[in-house]
């Protein structure tokens, strides 16, 4: 069982070097997709700091809580970019045929459709982010600074930060099921990020029964709200217990499906 | 060892309806038997060619045997494992060649993908350098796998290919339609490394092509399947002799001859001076050929079989 | 124009073949929109006025604006790069017919298509969320620039597929130009709310054009957007399309139709 868990991490870092080389044959690319991703974090920044401009508080929040909120949700964004980006790259691969030549293959596919293509560019840009969520954190509490509570609350911002990323695995891995049971949905990995694009912004302002059903049905809320909310001490524990259980059910789920959808697997371009 | 018993394989597709309320969440579905019920056995070292026409259920079985697919019902084993559950020791013993599929990594050199394959199959440094260097040998392609695989050519890129699938020294080798799409010259390169393979390495080689040349060159066993069922499972001769009707007899003319004396023969199925072409049946051969070395001036006379093509389209018209 | 009327049908029958494709597409729109809507909602909970903004006007610029940005943005012509890359553009080299013309036809039936769809969805969130919706007006004078807007957007369309006849990186700009005219067009809040400097050169860019200057126009604020700003968007299409039809001509020559 060892012996099988360091060869797939060896392999992650072969397919982790791979990816690099590749990435760094399209230079230009690049560089545009940086300032891409750094236009629209700081075009949405400008936004937030616009509105509590003229807004002291939304929803019982101020403007550094909200500013935090829009980062945690970058964190973690970034953090299921950098591990999961070849699930977007997994449709073309089932359609092309080439997925046969994963399967046959003496490692666990995981290792090259869910792990295998590591997102660099995000790499860059998640340690700044988080190094902000510290910053306005500290804002946001009472000078002087206590050791105690802020090593508790990171504590537990990370810990819920952990949660969000099993969660995002149990959803990317059920898209990698359903790209193999259905043909006809070509948006899923899409759907699933316009979805968790409603976490950039504290929960509160959505109105019921879309509140309830982005925290409840589709745990949205869970993964872009709680580690925001643990880390300002408004969690109690119901709901931490709520959100550990959502997440690893998830990801039971999802490895079930998975094997479904083995089993339900036709093959293409045969 | 592979045994298959009563093997079946059915796919499910979805049937679209009218209504497009009805289509999305109430859907019909129809049941495509892709194999039914076949059965069939392959010893060690043996070369196995599969032939048959489109959708008839050669690469879904191919695929079954490989664990790529899961049986409708009926028993495979291949070295004693069950395929689908795909164990790690039962898939380092196998390869399986995909013409026009690549899983050569597109933007850099074949090497990479090599070394990927190495740690994949958990090969030795020492048995790695061994593979690489004898197969790049035997194809004569040592400068190309330092190059990008894009700027390969699709000959070039077949060897790669080859290269990385066979690295790991498989005992058992699936080709599905490796010939496919490439030109003569490396067809012909293709069929002659396949045999040279399976000749130093003892390997198993069970191969699909719709090129017949491929089956003929490098299989000795012949399985056709048709809709589904096994309609031939014996040698490449046997086939040859029992459905191999007529011969081909072609003549090279030393000056022309009127239309009467050839005719006398039998009809030619073409005349263009100095070549003449007849088909002649096998059981009149002996005295047809002494007719035309009595009565024709020739220069030279050449006798072959038919090509594996009409003997093919022959058994299919027999066994309607 | 029969011709453009075929091209259209076909690409609305496309849709229907991609039923379930269109509906997620339209879903996810709809989710974009509801951020927004929800969010600028809750600004209005404590105050009744934001800036120069009424409730009800800002309310009103966001809905409008997600319909006319529908309008706008829709686009197939995407599809033009890929088909430079894998080669498939010769036939459509080889139709009588302008690659322009195409295109715009097909853009045509995407969009409208997309726009009704968009109608149903805000009709949706006005009436559960009882949205307070200003009534339409100024059609007149609505109408030329909503058309300026969808060319401006149309060229920079082509502009980005053309990119492909030089390079096979075409996602990346893409991707960066979606983002800029996300925010500097107006989608997520109205582009007066930012300081002065800022909005007065931003004003002399295309992106205004594109979808904050005809919402403005709808929601009857015509009074705060000076007459000389029509040349400025018609000095764009101008320019816009100059520059399109440069890179066409210009790459049809250099360009080597390989395929895979």
């Amino acid at each position: 069982m060892l012996k099988r868990i360091q060869k797939n991490l060896r392999l992650f870092f072969l397919y982790s070097r791979f990816t690099l080389k590749t990435t760094l044959q399209a230079r230009a690319g690049i560089v545009l997709f940086l300032a891409g991703k750094l236009f629209r974090f700081l075009f949405l920044l400008m936004f937030i700091f616009l509105l509590f401009g003229k807004t002291k508080v939304i929803q019982g929040y101020s403007l550094n809580q909200a500013l935090i909120f829009y980062l945690t949700f970058n964190v973690i964004d970034s953090l299921t970019q950098i591990l999961f980006r070849e699930v977007y790259r997994f449709r073309p691969l089932v359609m092309s045929g080439s997925f046969d030549m994963v399967l046959l293959k003496p490692m666990h596919p995981f290792t090259k459709i869910l792990f295998g293509g590591i997102d660099y560019i995000d790499i860059l840009f998640v340690i700044p982010y988080f190094c902000l969520v510290i910053v306005f954190f500290l804002k946001t509490i009472p000078f002087p600074y206590s050791f105690f509570t802020i090593f508790s609350s990171v504590s537990i911002y990370l810990l819920f930060i952990l949660n969000s990323l099993v969660l995002a695995c149990a959803f990317h891995i059920t898209v990698l099921a359903l790209g193999i049971i259905t043909t006809e949905v070509d948006h899923t990995i899409m759907i699933y990020r316009d979805l968790i694009g409603l976490g950039r912004f504290p929960m509160e302002i959505y109105k019921e029964p879309i509140r309830s059903f982005f925290t409840f049905a589709i745990p949205v809320g869970v993964m872009m709200s709680f580690p925001t909310k643990a880390l300002f001490g408004l969690l109690t524990g119901p709901f931490i217990w709520y959100a550990w259980g959502i997440s690893l059910s998830g990801l039971v789920f999802s490895l079930i499906l998975w094997n479904y959808a083995l089993h339900k697997y036709q093959s293409w371009g045969g | 060892m592979i045994k298959v018993t009563d093997l079946t394989k059915i796919y499910k597709t979805h049937i679209k309806q009218k209504n497009p309320f009805k289509d999305v969440f109430l859907r019909k579905y129809k049941d495509i038997v892709a194999l039914d019920k076949i059965s069939f056995e392959i010893g060690e070292n043996e070369s196995v060619g599969f032939i048959g026409p489109n959708g008839a259920g050669k690469t879904t079985t191919l695929k079954i045997i490989s664990g790529i697919l899961y049986p409708t019902s009926g028993f495979v084993s291949v070295e004693g494992f069950t395929p689908f559950e795909k164990k790690p020791q039962f898939l380092k013993q196998i390869a399986f060649v995909m013409g026009q599929r690549n899983q050569l990594i597109w933007d850099l050199p074949a090497t990479d993908t090599f070394e990927l394959q190495k740690e994949i199959y958990e090969i030795s440094q020492q048995d790695y350098k061994k593979n690489v260097g004898e197969l790049t040998e035997i194809l004569n392609c040592a400068d190309l796998i330092t190059k990008p695989v894009k700027t390969l050519s699709l000959g070039e890129r077949m060897k790669m290919e080859l290269i990385a699938g066979l690295l790991h020294r498989p005992k058992i080798v699936f080709f599905d339609e490796p010939t496919i799409g490439l030109d003569i010259f490396s067809q012909e390169t293709i069929r002659t490394f396949i045999k040279q393979f399976q000749e130093e390495f003892k390997a198993t080689v069970i191969l699909t092509s719709h090129y017949l040349e491929d089956v003929k060159r490098l299989s000795k066993r012949l399985i056709i399947i048709n809709k589904g069922h096994i309609i031939y499972d014996g040698t490449l001769k046997k086939i040859i002799e029992q459905y191999s009707v007529e011969k081909r007899v072609t003549i090279t003319l030393e000056k022309p001859a009127n239309e009467t004396e050839l005719r006398a023969i039998d009809i030619p199925i073409s005349y263009t001076f100095p070549k003449v072409v007849y088909k002649i049946k096998r059981s009149v051969l002996p005295e047809k050929i002494k007719a035309i070395t009595q009565n024709l001036p020739f220069s030279d006379l050449s006798v072959e079989d038919e090509t594996i093509e009409d003997i093919i389209k022959t058994f299919f018209k027999k066994n309607k | 124009m029969n011709t453009f009327l075929r091209i259209g049908i076909t690409t609305l029958k496309e849709y229907m073949a991609y039923r379930l494709n269109f509906v997620l597409w339209r879903l996810r729109m709809f989710i974009g929109m509801l951020v927004t809507f929800f969010l600028w909602f809750s600004v209005f909970e404590k105050q009744a006025h934001f800036g120069i903004y009424s409730k009800n006007i800002l309310i009103s610029y966001i809905l409008y604006s997600s319909l006319i940005s529908t309008l706008t943005l829709s686009s197939r012509v995407a599809e033009i790069a890929g088909q430079l890359n894998d080669g498939s553009i010769i036939n459509l080299l080889l139709k009588p017919i302008s690659i322009f013309s195409y295109y715009f036809s097909r853009d045509m039936a995407d969009k409208l298509i997309n726009a009704g769809f968009a109608i149903v969805e805000i009709s949706i969130v006005v009436f559960f969320f009882k949205a307070p919706l200003v009534p339409p007006q100024n059609i007149l004078l609505f109408l030329p620039f909503l058309f300026c807007g969808i060319l401006i957007s149309f060229y920079i369309n082509m502009i980005l597929s053309f990119i492909g006849f030089w390079t096979t990186e075409v996602w990346a700009p893409r991707f960066l130009f979606y983002t800029l005219v996300f925010f500097l067009s107006g989608s997520y809040f109205p582009l007066d709310i930012l300081p002065k400097n800022i909005y007065t050169i931003l004003m002399l860019t295309p992106f205004p054009s594109i979808f904050f200057i005809p919402t403005k126009i709808l929601i009857g604020q015509i009074h705060t957007i000076p007459l000389w700003q029509i040349s400025i968007s018609v000095f764009w299409v101008f320019i816009l399309s100059r520059l399109s039809v440069g890179m066409w001509k210009q790459g049809n020559k250099n360009f080597s139709f390989w395929g895979k």
